[in-house]
């Protein structure tokens, strides 16, 4: 039925007038203008000349449009899906840290086929489930542009890339050449733990006889390996225990920061830290250089380093008396205050529950710190001699042997696997050449490579199969997590290449991984894929007691008859750089080092009173002579709380590097191994003998991130001793400000509330985070002149500073206004002025009592944000969940939200820090780009960015939980920092569920915000310091 | 025009009507002295060297400063107060002098006028190329946009900073040029040649000089003087929010509004005496700049460094008092801190050197003057860098306490806005009436 209703466009087609009837029929009512165009009218139509000139417009636009380089970008698809790979989940592989060749559990997170950062592998309980900085650090070597691409053969001085056949044929001419003229074969390395090395280096000695496998460690604990093994029987180090010690007494070992292994000690230290139940470990420190260990210890009293061994003895003697034995002819040397006497007491008092370690490398020391460690009863507890450490197995004398052997033609064949001691030991240099054939298997070329005549490039770490048992009876596991990126191929493989073994594949196995199955098989057995997947094993042998095999008295009176000298030099080891292996890692060192906050370089390091007498001050240079060797001038830096007498200089510096390097890492700093005293059969890295320091013109600018040292006296870090914390454990929190606010409050009370507590008594300030922020967040590098401008862009800094005790009350000046200040002794000064002026006045004695604190600074995401309202383009704003968010693409760098910020937490792109010739770091070649985060945005220049508490976790997690469809779990995840922190200092989570460890820990009686007074409501709480230490007098819970 | 026994008059030299014109028509009709173009010279090179260290740095990025993590602000900030607050004297002459019918105003007004103008462009470049990313310098403008929900934030005195100096610029540009009329009129009447006839022509918008377009003149030159007024207060004490409104000791002070203002007064007067000075000299002007006006403005100097003196110890006795001890090592630091030597300079500058001006001599010696208004804009630069740099350089946290040092292209930078600034100052000598003709005429007794 037709409807009824009618519905017209316009009047016309109501009227049906006839041109509507006309035109309704055609497509184009108005008609198309054909006869216009098909007529000669010249008007209408483009002549010549327009189409001419529309035609050369043309040309010309798209030839300017063209001209206009679009970069090409490919990104390719899997041709092949991968099994287990999804674009844009991560996937972690269990794996061995590639820093320290014990081996080390930790995690390798690969995003796409490429390893992008480490993580620690939490399961590995043992080893503390932390990382260090070296560790973060050298994801970088795989992704080094200078590794060495294939084999390669020296003609002449120049190195020419040969096929691998050819170099194997070669080497195993000249191997077999060398065993049928009786010499010997040595496989030079690093004391690796790799089983896969042994067993290769077994066949090798298999097929030619008399191969000789060298350990070598550029810094060795020879010392150690032979006390033990003539007061046990046992060349080794032992496993030591921390976390079971209740006092903790160092000689001058820093077993925090460099000594053995630094992260797992430094976990197992932290777990003693935090008072529980009015207790905690109580840490002594004697060192002559200011250590990251001495730094954090309750007591620390500046030691002459040539002396450690009389006061050894001192201490032995002390603990003797009080056992009520007879004591041992030996010197008798106490430090200022008697606290060798006071140590005695406390060790005694804790019996089989104390340690004492030295990091002298001298024999009888180490005998002597075996006596007393035997006295004491921490055998068993403390000390574990069963379960031994079979790192830094290097031996001094069997190296010795060796350059010996060199020397007097001996060696028909050498083959240097991570070892580099050209660059480490001062003799070895001139002696390769008496090898007639040497390999050396260096990932990049090294000192110890320039003069070999075959480099074999072995594989780096993580393109490789390994299985390293640093530890007696436990093992863990190292799987390639990327295939090769250059053409090396690994060592173990190569060894047995050259032993005459086929290492042809078979079927999709790759022969490293055949040989690492058949020797876990044959060694360890069990499930191969599970102990793979689990990344470790550990042993389950309990630790006894041993007895004491040697004279303690001959030890003593050796030492009685050794010459000590008030003027010593300490080749020591920085925390970032550690023996230098790592040195052409740029974050080693642009990471500070977390005493001195110094980047990129070495330097004198000397005590003030040293410093005034030589008329040096920080930004001099002097000449240093010392065991023969001159450096013509090296920085000077001024170090409060290093002994009198003592001068510092950190190893590891000088590289030779590929001459391709040429950013800061060419010729960064200087070289001191040369200075090493080889003389005795254990290297000594005290220098004794022959030191001079001579101030010499010219001025050097050190790169440090922190200039100004004390806290001046303000209520930022908090601290107290361990009984005024037993009396009250509100100690320092006591006191409120009322404060008032315009602002309203946060609404919380749905969602995720994120928060961070950070504890500053476990914290040893050790700059793990650092690195593992920035390796996280894709923080560009900067080098040392932007870090000499104080443009540094870690997101998480650790601020240290320094208070100085006391030792003579007086009369201060400090100023115009201020007029005078008493200070009376015991006084911890803080106030630059009052420090200076007391010295000035008085005395040095002021720089030997020192107290370090350190304090990680991060974004505090603060409630009441200073930078929020402050942007003009609301760049910065604050999330639901208390998160202070920087939108990157918003923000147009007004730079007033850092100016604002009362932490100094935000960090500006000051230039372009990616593809910029001018920072030839990661950022700037296409290799090294590999390692970026894709989850983190790489800034660009001219904007503010800043710790955003690691929110790409926090969303993955979420979306995680999402996809499960369930309740995400606060301590599912956790920040780049809190997960690496080796002593667990760091804890992040959500204040929304009352489950959470930081619910607990945001209502601790020690939790506090720095500056709270200010009301910026931060989302981080510190918790007071507590020194297990008698405080002469209290100084710091006074109202500011 | 009747003038009081008792009172000296305005304008010496016994001018006539067609003097004045003569007069101050002369520097634009006549060929430009080799002096004019030795100084025009020297400002336009130092305005080729603006555009060259702005290029570097837009080219490069902020890191070829000196700024560093902790002083975001250096030079940028401190150049960017110091030019808005030289601008300050061109507007409280024209507009609160008007209103309070202070006629000595009438010789000097125009070049002051003239010299807020330029002194804001210079100002604004200083906000604009701080920012890391100039390109986007749009942004904090509340356009709408296609961003999504992206809006300003009212919060933030940036923002207010980019309201009050857009306004202050507008605003002070129409009054100068409403000003400027019927003296272009003037111009353009006595033009020979048919360009100047037609550009003078173009801009006099048709002035014919009746008795209606006189009084519809002066309605809207008291309007215009109106909306100015407040602006001179509004503006300085908007940029002093930049700082009060923060949480830094040494910014954040109640004081800073009045403070500024008057400040900005101060410095404004150094500068209009330190160019008046000079063109008073070079075009010969003694009979219309007297020293009456020297006198005048000496006076205000006094009065206006003797505020900003009391305010810095007005500031320094609150942080004293306050108990605060942030605020309380900020002022002991800018006294004996590392940047001592630029608090004492301030000081010395700004409330030692004005006091001179009790004398009588010292407020009528045009040399001695000149000498003193160079100081004084020496110490009011040093007040925005003392002010901006040693709050910033030790706030809370000692560990990031740094020292700031710029770099040369900071320096050139500053250099250059001067360049930008001469170079307008001496264009605008060249081709306008650099004294107000038709109100200076008021207050003459012409013979005739």
């Amino acid at each position: 039925m037709k409807s009824s209703n009618q519905y017209w466009k316009g009047i016309d087609e109501l009227e049906q007038t006839p041109e509507f009837v006309e035109s309704e029929g055609r497509e184009f009512y108005e008609g198309l203008p054909l006869d216009k165009v098909f007529s000669n009218d010249d008007s209408f139509r483009a002549n010549r000349r327009d189409f001419l000139k529309f035609f050369g417009f043309s040309v010309g636009a798209v030839a300017l449009a063209a001209c206009n380089k679009t970069p090409v970008k490919y990104a390719m698809p899997y041709a092949i899906h991968p099994d287990n790979v999804t674009p844009g989940v991560p996937l972690h592989y269990a794996s061995s840290s590639i820093s320290d060749y014990e081996g080390f559990p930790m995690l390798v997170k690969v995003r796409e086929g490429r390893p992008i950062k480490f993580e620690p592998n939490k399961e590995a309980e043992f080893y503390g489930g932390g990382l260090d900085g070296l560790a973060h650090a050298s994801i970088l070597s795989l992704y080094d542009t200078n590794r060495t691409p294939g084999a390669q053969k020296k003609i002449e001085t120049a190195y020419d890339s040969i096929e691998w056949a050819e170099a194997d044929e070669a080497i195993m001419k000249g191997l077999s050449s060398a065993a049928s003229s009786g010499k010997q074969i040595a496989v030079v390395s690093r004391s690796s733990t790799s089983l896969l090395l042994k067993s290769a280096v077994e066949k090798l000695n298999e097929k030619y006889g008399n191969v000789v496998h060298v350990n070598y460690e550029p810094v060795s604990y020879s010392g150690i390996l032979h006390a033990n093994e003539q007061s046990f029987g046992k060349k080794a180090i032992p496993a030591y225990h921390f976390g079971k010690a209740d006092v903790i007494v160092s000689f001058g070992a820093d077993f925090l920061g460099t000594w053995i292994s630094p992260v797992r000690f430094s976990a197992d230290w932290g777990k003693n830290r935090v008072p529980k139940n009015g207790k905690m470990s109580k840490h002594i420190q004697f060192e002559s250089l200011m250590s990251l260990s001495g730094a954090n210890a309750d007591v620390r009293v500046p030691m002459t380093a040539s002396s450690t061994g009389a006061h050894l003895v001192t201490l032995y003697n002390e603990l003797l008396q009080l056992a009520g034995s007879s004591m041992v002819s030996g010197p008798k040397k106490e430090l200022a205050g008697q606290a060798i006497k006071h140590a005695a007491e406390d060790l005694w008092k804790a019996r089989g529950k104390s340690l004492v370690v030295s990091g002298s490398n001298d024999v009888n020391d180490q005998i002597i710190v075996n006596a007393i460690n035997t006295l004491l009863g921490n055998y068993g507890t403390t000390i574990d001699m069963n379960n031994h450490f079979n790192g830094y197995s290097g031996d001094d004398s069997s190296f010795k042997k060796f350059t010996s052997d060199v020397n007097s033609g001996r060696v028909g064949a050498a083959i240097f696997v991570d070892a580099n001691p050209s660059y480490s030991h001062k003799s070895f240099g001139s002696l390769l050449s008496k090898i007639p054939l040497t390999v050396s298997n260096a990932l990049i070329m090294d000192e110890t490579a320039r003069s070999c005549t075959y480099l074999t490039p072995d594989l780096h770490a993580l393109e490789s199969w390994d299985i390293k048992e640093p530890y007696v009876g436990s093992y863990v596991f190292n799987q390639p997590t990327i295939g090769p990126v250059f053409q090396g191929r690994q060592i173990a493989e190569s060894l047995m290449v050259w032993s005459g073994q086929s290492n042809s594949a078979s079927g999709d196995k790759t022969y490293t991984y055949e040989l690492t199955k058949s020797i876990f098989d044959s060694k360890i057995g069990g499930d191969f894929n599970k102990a793979i997947e689990r990344g470790f094993l550990m042993s389950t042998a309990s630790a006894s007691p041993v007895s004491l095999g040697v004279s303690p008295a001959d030890a003593a009176s050796k030492i009685g008859a050794r010459k000590t000298s008030e003027t010593n030099l300490v080749l020591y080891q920085k925390v970032g750089v550690r023996d230098g292996y790592f040195a052409n890692t740029p974050w080693a060192h642009e990471m500070p080092d977390p005493v001195t906050k110094v980047c990129w370089d070495n330097y004198l390091s000397i005590s003030k009173p040293d410093a005034d007498k030589a008329g040096l001050k920080d930004g001099d240079v002097a000449k240093v002579t010392a065991n023969g060797v001159t450096l013509d001038s090296i920085p000077v830096l001024i170090q409060p709380g290093q002994a009198r007498g003592t001068y510092g200089i950190a190893l590891g510096y000088g590289r030779m590097l590929p001459e391709s390097v040429q950013n800061d890492l060419k010729d960064l700093g200087q070289n001191v191994y040369p200075m090493v005293d080889h003389s005795g059969n254990t290297c000594n890295y005290v220098i004794s003998e022959g030191v001079s320091v001579e101030k010499v013109e010219g001025a050097y600018e050190l790169a440090r991130t922190q200039s100004h040292h004390t806290i001046e006296g303000r209520n930022i870090v908090r601290e107290a001793s361990l009984d005024a914390y037993n009396e009250d454990p509100y100690v320092t929190n006591h006191h409120k400000h009322n404060l008032v606010s315009l602002w309203e409050e946060h609404d919380y009370s749905k969602g995720h509330h994120w928060a961070m507590a950070i504890d500053l008594n476990s914290c040893t300030g050790c700059s793990a985070c650092i690195v593992s922020c920035s390796i996280e967040n894709n923080v560009p590098i900067v080098g040392r002149t932007e870090i000499r401008r104080r443009r540094e862009m870690h997101w998480i800094r650790i601020d240290r500073y320094y208070s100085f005790e006391v030792p003579q009350a007086a009369t201060v000046h400090i100023d115009k206004i201020m007029g005078d200040a008493e200070v009376s002794e015991g006084d911890y000064l803080t106030e630059e002025k009052k420090i200076n002026n007391y010295t000035e006045d008085t005395s040095d004695a002021l720089y030997d009592n020192v107290k370090v604190v350190h304090q990680p600074m991060l974004c505090q995401h603060c409630d009441h944000a200073p930078c929020e309202t402050v942007c003009p383009v609301l760049a910065t704003t604050h999330s639901g969940e208390g998160l202070n968010q920087m939108t990157y693409n918003r923000c147009i760098g007004t730079k007033y939200c850092a100016n604002n910020c009362p932490y100094k937490v935000r960090r500006f792109n000051w230039f372009r820090f990616n593809e910029n010739k001018k920072f030839d770091y990661h950022f700037s070649n296409d290799l090294g780009k590999m390692v970026i985060n894709p989850d983190v945005t790489v800034r660009s220049r001219g904007v503010m960015e800043k710790c955003s508490f690691c929110v790409q976790r926090i969303q993955s997690a979420k979306l995680q939980a999402k996809r499960e469809d369930r309740k995400m779990e606060s301590d599912e995840f956790t920040t780049a920092c809190a997960q690496t922190c080796p002593s667990k200092a760091i804890v992040f989570g959500d204040l929304n569920d009352p489950k959470s460890e930081i619910s607990k820990l945001y209502n601790n009686e020690r939790s506090y915000h720095v500056i709270e007074e200010l009301d910026t409501k931060p989302s981080i709480v510190y918790m007071t310091k507590i020194r297990n230490k008698k405080e002469k007098s209290n100084n710091h819970v006074a109202h500011h | 025009m009747y003038q009081a026994e008792i009172r000296k008059p305005l304008v010496t030299g016994g001018k006539s009507y067609a003097d004045v014109t003569n007069d101050i028509c002369r520097p634009i009709e006549n060929k430009p002295s080799s002096s004019w173009w030795l100084g025009f010279s020297v400002a336009l090179v130092l305005l080729l060297v603006l555009i060259g260290t702005l290029g570097w740095t837009t080219w490069e990025g902020i890191g070829t400063w000196g700024v560093n993590k902790t002083v975001m602000w250096g030079w940028d900030i401190t150049n960017f107060v110091f030019w808005i607050g030289i601008g300050h004297a061109g507007t409280l002459i024209s507009a609160i002098l008007l209103l309070f019918r202070q006629k000595w105003r009438m010789s000097i007004n125009r070049s002051a006028e003239a010299m807020t103008i330029f002194a804001v462009l210079c100002a604004a470049v200083f906000p604009l190329f701080h920012m890391g990313r100039v390109w986007l310098g749009y942004w904090p403008l509340p356009l709408p946009n296609a961003f999504g929900s992206l809006w300003v934030n009212f919060n933030s005195p940036l923002l207010w900073d980019v309201f009050a100096i857009s306004t202050y610029f507008s605003v002070s540009l129409v009054f100068w040029y409403l000003g400027l009329i019927p003296d272009i009129a003037t111009v353009r009447d006595r033009a020979k040649s048919k360009g100047r006839k037609f550009w003078y022509g173009f801009f006099a918008m048709g002035w014919n000089g009746s008795a209606r377009t006189w009084a519809r003149y002066e309605v809207v030159a008291l309007i215009l003087a109106g909306i100015s007024t407040p602006l001179v207060l509004s503006v300085h004490t908007i940029v002093s929010f930049d700082f009060a409104t923060s949480v830094i000791p040494g910014w954040h002070t109640t004081i800073f509004p009045p403070y500024f203002v008057a400040g900005a007064i101060f410095s404004g007067f150094g500068m209009v005496l330190t160019l008046l000075l000079v063109a008073r000299h070079v075009m010969g002007y003694q009979d219309y700049i007297t020293s009456e006006h020297l006198e005048a403005m000496c006076k205000v100097i006094l009065l206006t460094g003797s505020i900003v003196g009391l305010a810095y110890i007005t500031e320094f006795v609150i942080a004293a008092y306050s108990g605060y001890e942030y605020e309380q090592y900020a002022f002991m630091n800018r006294m004996f801190g590392p940047y001592a030597w630029a608090y004492w300079t301030m000081m010395t500058c700004n409330l030692i050197a004005p006091q001179v001006f009790w004398s009588k001599w010292a407020r009528t010696t045009p040399w001695f003057i000149f000498i003193i208004s160079i100081i004084v804009n020496i110490g009011m630069w040093f007040e925005r860098f003392v002010i901006i740099v040693t709050s910033l350089h030790r706030d809370f946290l000692p560990s990031s306490w740094v020292m700031y040092k710029p770099t040369w292209v900071e320096a050139g930078i500053f250099a250059g806005t001067l360049g930008l600034f001469f170079t307008l100052f001496f264009l605008f000598a060249k081709f306008l009436p650099v004294i107000n003709m038709s109100e200076v005429k008021t207050i003459i007794k012409d013979k005739e």
